[in-house]
C-alpha cells in the first residue's frame, strides 16, 4: 500500500487545509491575547504545526509494517514508544536549532516551549497512530472488498468454464465410434466400455456438486478414462502409476487431473505412431500432495505454444481454492512434457 | 460400374478401421486394396498405388488429412472422416466435400459412395477442390507448422525454423536452418497465415523471419538490401513497401 498522503490529493489537500486553520488560529490567538511578539508566535506555530506534519506523515510507515493482527500487543507498543521518542527527539531538535538564533535573555517565551514540546510530541504521535490505523484499516478494508467481487467474478467464469471443458466432445464422438465398431467386432467389449463411458460421465457431472474428493476417487476415475481411450489407442498407450500407498486418503479437487491426462493423450499419444508412456508419480510431503504427469512427446512434429486452456483453468482453479499462486508447474524436458501439481492438505499425512 | 473402385483406408484408430473394413466388406464397387495407419504411410501408398477411393481420417498423429493433400502428387476421390472437428466441418462445408462424421451408419458411409461414383461416371474436377481445401484455414489462427515433400521423404517443419521463403513461379523455396524444401503453395498463402510479427514480405518474392534479420544495408537511394542471419550472409532486395513493414514491425 501507498503512502495515504503522497497517494490520493484530496486527503493530503485536507491534511495540509486543516493544519493551516489550526496554525492560522494559534497565531491569533498568540499574537492578539497573549501579546507574544509575532515572530515567537511565527516560530512556535511553524515548529508545531508545519514541521511536526512534515515530519509526522512519516508515521505511516511504522504502521504500515506493524500490522495489528500480526504482531503482539507487547511488541507493539515497545515499537511505538521507540519510534515516538525518536520522532519527538528529531522534532525537538530541529525545533530547538531553528529557535537558536532567536532565543534572547529578555524572553523565555521560545526556551519555555521546549519541555511542552515533548509532551505534545509523544501526544502527537498517539493520535497520528489513530489516524494512520484509521486509514489504513478503510483501506484494506476497500480494497478486500474489491478483491473479493473479483475473486466472485473469477469463480463463477471458472466455473463456467469448467462446465464447458468437462467432456472433450472429441474424446466423446471418437469413444462412441470406437463403441460403434465394437458392437460389430466384440459385443462384449462394446458393453463393457458403455458401461466405463456412462461411470466416467457420471463422475464428471458430479464435478458440479462437490468441489473436494479422495485422491483414490480421483485416480480411480482417471484410470477409468485411460481405460476408454486405451481402447481407442491399443498398444500406443502405456499408463504407468507409481503412488505412495499414503497418499490415497488426501482430498483432492475434483476432475483436476483429467484435463492433464487428456492433454497427455493429446499431445503425446495422438501425435506420434510410436508408443508413448504416461507415468503418474504422487508423493505425499508433510501436508503436501505432489503429483507429477509425465509423458512423452515427439518435439519434432508439434510446437507447443505456450499454455492451452486446459493448464490455465486447473491454474485458475487451484488458485482461487488454495489461495496461493504456483502450484502447478509446466516443465518441458524437450522429449517429455512434465506437469507438476503440488495439494496442500489440511493434515500431514501418514 | 464395370470396375471396382479400389480403395485405401487410411485412419489411425484400429477399431475405426475395422468397422470400415466391415462395412466395406460386401460392397459390389469397391475392392480395399490397403489401410494406413498415419499421414506418412498415407502419401506414400496413394502416390504410389494411386487409388480411386480414400477414406482419409483429419486428425491422425505426425500429418493431418488436410497436410496430406498438400503432399499428394496423384489426387483420388476423398470420403474424409472425422470425430469433432470445427474447423474441418467448416472446410467442408464451404468446399462440397464428401465427409463422415463419426460415428457413422453404414447407410450414411453407402450415399457418400454413391456420390463418389457419381462424381467419377460424370468426370467431375475434385482435384481443384482439394486444392482450395488444403488452402483454405478457417479464422484467423496462424499455421505453425508446413510439411513438405522431397522426393520421397516427408519433414515437418515448425514456422520457427523458416529462415526465409522465396518466390519461384508456381511454388515457393522454403529455406531452413537444415536446408531447402520446394512447396505448392503461393506467396500470398504464406503472407496471410504466417504470423506477420515473426515473418515480414520484404520484397514480392521474399518472406523473411524477423529474428533471423541481421542487418538492413542501404545500397543505392531509396533501396535496401536485408543481410541475414547466417553464414554465407545471404542478401535478400527489400522493395519500398517491404521497409515500411520492416520499419513498423521492428519500430527504428
Amino acid at each position: 500500500m501507498k503512502h495515504p498522503l503522497t497517494n490520493n490529493l484530496r486527503l493530503l489537500l485536507s491534511y495540509v487545509l486543516f493544519w493551516t486553520v489550526i496554525a492560522t488560529i494559534n497565531i491569533i490567538l498568540q499574537v492578539f491575547w497573549y501579546n507574544v511578539p509575532l515572530t515567537f508566535s511565527l516560530l512556535d506555530t511553524g515548529t508545531s504545526y508545519v514541521l511536526y506534519p512534515l515530519l509526522g506523515s512519516s508515521i505511516w510507515y511504522s504502521i504500515r509494517y506493524n500490522s495489528l493482527e500480526e504482531v503482539s500487543v507487547g511488541r507493539l507498543l515497545l515499537f511505538h514508544l521507540i519510534a515516538a521518542s525518536i520522532l519527538c527527539a528529531i522534532w525537538v531538535y530541529l525545533s530547538y536549532a531553528i529557535y537558536k538564533p532567536f532565543i534572547t535573555k529578555e524572553s523565555h517565551f521560545l526556551e519555555d516551549g521546549i519541555p511542552k514540546k515533548i509532551f505534545a510530541g509523544y501526544l502527537m504521535y498517539a493520535i497520528y497512530l489513530i489516524f494512520f490505523y484509521a486509514v489504513n484499516y478503510y483501506q484494506s478494508l476497500k480494497e478486500k472488498i474489491k478483491k473479493e467481487v473479483e475473486y466472485k467474478t473469477l469463480l463463477r467464469e471458472a466455473e463456467l468454464q469448467a462446465l464447458k471443458s468437462q467432456i472433450n466432445p472429441h474424446f466423446l464422438f471418437n469413444s462412441l465410434n470406437s463403441i460403434s465398431a465394437l458392437t460389430v467386432s466384440n459385443p462384449e467389449m462394446a458393453q463393457e466400455m458403455v458401461i466405463n463411458l456412462s461411470t466416467f460421465m457420471r463422475y464428471s457431472l458430479l464435478h458440479n456438486q462437490k468441489e473436494m474428493v479422495t485422491f483414490s476417487k480421483e485416480l480411480e476415475n482417471i484410470k477409468l478414462y485411460l481405460g476408454i481411450e486405451k481402447v481407442r489407442f491399443g498398444e500406443k498407450l502405456n499408463a504407468e502409476f507409481e503412488i505412495d500407498s499414503h497418499c490415497m486418503e488426501a482430498e483432492i479437487p475434483n476432475m483436476i487431473l483429467q484435463p492433464l491426462f487428456e492433454n497427455a493423450i493429446k499431445y503425446g499419444v495422438y501425435e506420434t505412431t510410436e508408443q508413448v508412456t504416461i507415468k503418474t508419480i504422487c508423493k505425499c510431503e508433510g501436508n503436501l500432495l505432489r503429483i507429477s504427469i509425465v509423458n512423452d512427446y515427439d518435439a519434432c512434429s508439434i510446437k507447443r505454444k505456450g499454455e492451452g486452456i486446459g493448464l490455465r483453468n486447473i491454474r485458475q482453479r487451484m488458485e482461487i481454492i488454495y489461495n496461493q499462486p504456483d502450484l502447478i508447474s509446466v516443465i518441458d524436458h524437450k522429449t517429455s512434457f512434465e506437469v507438476q501439481l503440488i495439494i496442500p492438505q489440511k493434515q500431514a499425512m501418514s | 460400374m464395370s470396375e471396382k473402385l479400389q480403395t485405401l483406408i487410411i485412419e489411425d484408430e484400429e477399431l475405426a478401421r475395422n468397422l470400415l473394413r466391415s462395412y466395406l466388406k460386401d460392397h459390389p464397387d469397391i475392392e480395399v486394396i490397403g489401410e494406413c495407419e498415419n499421414g506418412f504411410d498415407g502419401v506414400k501408398a496413394i502416390n504410389e498405388k494411386k487409388p480411386d477411393l480414400v477414406f482419409l481420417d483429419i486428425q491422425m498423429p505426425k500429418i493431418t488429412g488436410f497436410e496430406m493433400i498438400e503432399l499428394l502428387d496423384y489426387k483420388p476421390q476423398i470420403i474424409f472422416t472425422t470425430a469433432y472437428d470445427q474447423y474441418a466441418l467448416k472446410a467442408f462445408e464451404l468446399n462440397a466435400v464428401d465427409y463422415l462424421l463419426k460415428p457413422f451408419s453404414k447407410e450414411r458411409m453407402l450415399a457418400a459412395i454413391e456420390k463418389v461414383i457419381h462424381h467419377i461416371q460424370h468426370e467431375e474436377n475434385t482435384a481443384e477442390k482439394l486444392d482450395e481445401l488444403s488452402n483454405f484455414r478457417p479464422g484467423d489462427e496462424f499455421i505453425d507448422r508446413v510439411v513438405v515433400k522431397d522426393r520421397h521423404k516427408i519433414h515437418i517443419i515448425t514456422v520457427d525454423k523458416i529462415r526465409y521463403i522465396e518466390s519461384l513461379d508456381d511454388y515457393v523455396m522454403i529455406y531452413t536452418q537444415d536446408g531447402r524444401h520446394m512447396k505448392q503453395k503461393t506467396m500470398k498463402y504464406f503472407e496471410t497465415y504466417l504470423d506477420p510479427k515473426n515473418f515480414i514480405r520484404i520484397h514480392r518474392s521474399y518472406i523473411v523471419q524477423v529474428d533471423n534479420i541481421a542487418e538492413i544495408q542501404q545500397y543505392e537511394k531509396e533501396s535496401y538490401v536485408v543481410i541475414l542471419k547466417d553464414k554465407d550472409k545471404t542478401k535478400l532486395k527489400v522493395s519500398k513497401t517491404g521497409y515500411k513493414k520492416i520499419k513498423e514491425v521492428l519500430h527504428f
